[in-house]
């Protein structure tokens, strides 16, 4: 199910918030989040729910036995354990068939013959999430950051969590802890308005802006051989906004929700385009991720710790799993490797970089990123080449069918992304010209919703 | 950022927005107790809307249009190739498609199958069922609806209804459907349950699900989405269901995309639903002959000038399957080579058997198809209770 549906919108989303609000006590209310979180996650397909509640109750029963035992060898099972049966889902659905065929190549490059038959395995929907929700809360716990829950519905509330359960933000327990203990005490006026105004800030992002984005750069991807140096410049800074407003409109939807059932789910977003260094651009862009890879894997690999060469091998390592993270796709690896690269250069040239204008620094971080996008869209490296050819060379080519409409769409989300407040910066209390300028956007988003087939967040494939 | 705790008040977006959603959603209930016609571009939606279980469309309608077109050019948003025409749809107390004096005429034969058998985009007196009416003398009943495989049980009794003890069943099967396979018991059972519903009961359970499934609002806000997707203002979404191609004689004409996708797909075919429908008819004495109309692409695609799809497998699955039924006694009878035939002498003339626009044959291609089963069929002389599968 997605946030911008129908379904969603008439009939999960009431019954989910009227019953909760309904209920009194703790435990009630953590029932009905992981029974709406799996509800949530079977519209999808109820065949894979199975495989969240065997994580949940992994990291669940681990968590316990991190509360009971001080003996090292077993807290360090403790940890292991979940972690490894995490890693082992994600790498099963999501990389199985990515390795077979690497191997196929391989061993067709070396002259051999051997045939390896691609697995019929479909990936889990969020995985990529609630796994990386289990393994923060395990690691946690271990590192006595936070103290496991006894409460299993507590946990696993927090896992389902629907407004997070399937393109995150990645929330840590600790980030929500305090609003999971007081849930019996939340009170459901306090963030009305905030919640549904990051709710429908976030509609208006993907359905107007992202969406319109979509519908004219697709086509025209589809044909990107063909397209002209102002096309594939169009294109790819049109998908670095789509990709933006998709993936923040749906942040934004998420927190939204987490507000009407008393819940502060964290900033996921803070103005990335505004960045004026790629280091600045990886605090700011999908913070939840990025602040994941640098606690549970580039400090753990050293950090800043080290010769400048362990620095950037740490880097590197990092990105170039975060690039992996993403899809199992060379091209995704090659994304991970570009920002790896870009990070370690500008470690080593900052003074030089940092002694620029601002509005320099910014225009040009936007633009690296913006030529780093066109790995993270291309199906293939081929794609990649032939449009950044096409990019950093003069040639003509067909117009795009809607470019009037994309320019006008890249002016408004221009404006927004860099010059604008990001959500969490609004104030969320609006005046009622503003209330009814936000509502006429929700009805035009209502109008998108009842006439054309919704539209599935880019972070879904992830 | 700040929150909030304040009275509520509709100049706070945390209460206008969940009353703009009840507003929207009570006016979608509304609009679903309006009639759909006005929105409707051909018959088919309009009637199947409050459709009882059971029948094909609603009983005893009427519905006439003077610009229906096609379906594949709404599919596709494309108004610049509908072919506009006039239609006009009746429904039988049952609610399937036959002029109301058809139900009670001494009925020999029963027409099941799908749209094509319906007769979609043509009107009343231009169906398979009023063509083969008029060019045999005997009255041939349009069973005919979306559920192009219809149970045996459910053709014996309405034979029964029709007062009809003996007699034969027409079962029209297009080529882009997919193989129809053998119910299972579980479904047949549901069915019969569906079936012996009281019609009182059966309507209102039509007119709920009707409620349901068919959204005014959905239907209107389409039409504005593909008014701005119109491949001008915005790049046409829809477009990519359907694939146009250009005729020897210049003129547009479209495909389904998965009909052109299913064309070069080597499709296993079977004979083994119709050796066990035609074996459950037997038993109440009914004969049938299985009728395989051809897809528009099969028939078009030689005289394509733009088509470059090139594929080795596929093209001949209605000959493979009127190859399974005849060693299994089946009687059948393909269309595919006198349409290919027929095709391409009327595109020279400027005349066609499908609409351009359309999936479906038009009054030509009926009236060949009616002329190909007749002289297939045949009566002894003065008894239409006896038109057989095959000439004796």
């Amino acid at each position: 199910m997605l946030f911008n549906s129908l379904v969603f919108l008439y009939l999960f989303l009431p019954v989910a918030y009227l019953v909760f609000w309904h209920l009194t006590s703790k435990t009630q209310r953590y029932v009905w989040l992981a029974l709406t979180g799996y509800v949530f996650y079977s519209f999808w397909n109820y065949k894979f729910c199975s495989l969240m509640l065997v994580s949940t109750l992994v990291s669940y029963l681990a968590g316990l036995g991190l509360l009971r035992w001080r003996d090292p060898v077993r807290r360090r099972l403790c940890v292991v354990i979940p972690v490894t049966l995490d890693l082992a889902l994600l790498a099963f659905f999501k990389y199985t068939n990515f390795a077979l065929a690497n191997v196929q190549g391989v061993s067709a490059w070396l002259g051999g013959a051997w045939t390896v038959p691609a697995l019929d395995i479909v990936l889990p929907v969020g995985i990529s999430f609630y796994t990386f929700h289990t393994i923060t809360y395990i690691i946690d716990a271990h590192r006595g950051v936070i103290t496991p829950t006894r409460n299993f519905f507590e946990f696993a509330s927090y896992v389902a969590l629907f407004p997070q359960l399937v393109a995150g933000p990645i929330v840590r327990f600790r980030q929500i802890e305090k609003d999971l203990d007081d849930i019996d005490r939340a009170d459901r006026r306090v963030n009305l308005n905030v919640g549904w105004s990051f709710f429908v800030i976030g509609l208006i992002k993907k359905l107007l802006i992202a969406d319109t984005i979509a519908a004219v750069i697709n086509p025209a991807l589809q044909t990107y051989a063909q397209l002209s140096t102002a096309g594939a410049w169009l294109c790819m800074v049109g998908y670095s906004y789509q990709l933006y407003f998709d993936f923040s409109g749906y942040s934004d939807m998420a927190v939204g929700l987490g507000y009407l059932f008393g819940l502060r789910l964290p900033q996921n977003f803070n103005s990335p385009y505004k960045a004026v260094d790629i280091a600045d651009f990886w605090r700011r862009w999908h913070i939840s991720l990025s602040s994941f890879l640098r606690d549970y894997l580039y400090i753990p690999l050293g950090g800043n710790r080290g010769s400048g060469a362990m620095v950037a091998r740490n880097l590197m390592i990092t990105m170039l799993l975060g690039g992996l993270w993403h899809g199992a796709s060379w091209t995704f690896v090659a994304w991970g490797a570009y920002h790896g690269l870009l990070l370690v250069l500008y470690r080593h040239g900052a003074r030089l970089w940092d002694g620029l204008p601002i509005a320099l620094r910014r225009v040009g971080t936007f633009g690296l990123v913006v030529v780093g996008w066109v790995f993270f869209r291309s199906d293939s490296f081929e794609m990649a080449l032939t449009l950044l050819r096409t990019m950093f060379s003069w040639r003509g080519g067909l117009e795009i069918a809607g470019a009037p409409v994309l320019v006008a769409m890249l002016i408004v989300a221009g404006l927004a992304a860099h010059w604008g407040p990001n959500t969490f910066e609004m104030p969320h209390r609006w005046s009622p010209p503003y209330v009814a300028g936000l509502a006429a956007l929700f009805g035009a988003c209502l109008l998108v919703l009842y006439g054309a087939p919704s539209s599935p967040f880019l972070y879904f494939q992830f | 950022m700040r929150t909030s705790k304040s009275a509520p008040a509709l100049g706070q977006i945390g209460h206008l927005i969940p009353r703009l959603l009840l507003a929207v959603g009570l006016l979608d209930l509304g609009l679903r107790f309006i009639p759909v016609e006005p929105l409707t571009f051909r018959a088919w939606e309009a009637l199947t809307r409050y459709r009882p279980p059971g029948a094909a469309f609603e009983p005893n309608r009427h519905y006439e249009n003077d610009r229906a077109y096609g379906d594949i050019a709404a599919m596709g948003n494309l108004p610049e190739v509908r072919q506009y025409r006039r239609e006009v749809f009746s429904t039988d107390a049952f609610g399937f498609r036959n002029a109301v004096h058809v139900a009670t005429a001494a009925v020999s034969t029963i027409l099941i199958g799908d749209s094509f058998a319906v007769g979609s985009g043509v009107s009343d007196d231009e169906t398979l069922s009023a063509q083969l009416t008029a060019l045999s003398g005997c009255p041939v009943y349009n069973a005919a609806s979306e559920e192009p495989n219809p149970d045996p049980d459910r053709i014996v009794s309405m034979a029964r209804r029709l007062g009809m003890p003996r007699g034969l069943v027409i079962h029209l099967y297009s080529e882009d459907r997919d193989l129809p396979r053998i119910p299972a018991s579980r479904k047949r059972r549901v069915t019969a349950v569906l079936a012996s519903m009281p019609p009182s009961l059966a309507g209102f359970v039509g007119w709920v699900r009707g409620l349901a499934t068919v959204s005014p609002l959905q239907i209107g806000s389409e039409r504005v989405m593909k008014a701005i997707e119109d491949g001008k203002i915005l790049p046409n979404s829809y477009a990519g269901r359907v694939v146009r191609r250009t005729l020897e004689n210049g003129d547009p004409i479209l495909f389904r995309a998965a009909h052109v996708e299913d064309f070069y797909t080597r499709r296993p075919a079977s004979a083994d639903y119709w050796t066990w429908l035609a074996a459950e008819l037997r038993d109440a004495r009914l004969d049938l002959l299985v009728l395989l109309v051809p897809g528009k692409y099969t028939v078009y695609r030689p005289h394509l000038i733009d088509d470059e799809r090139r594929g080795n497998g596929g093209g001949d699955y209605l000959d493979r399957l009127e190859g399974e039924l005849r060693p299994a006694g089946i009687p059948v009878l393909n269309l595919t080579p006198v349409f290919r035939a027929r095709a391409a002498d009327a595109l020279r003339h400027g005349q066609y058997l499908y609409w351009r626009d359309d999936i479906h044959w038009n009054a030509d291609g009926i009236a060949l198809a009616a002329l190909a089963v007749q002289s297939r069929a045949t009566r002894s002389a003065g008894d239409c209770r006896r038109l057989m599968a095959e000439k004796p």
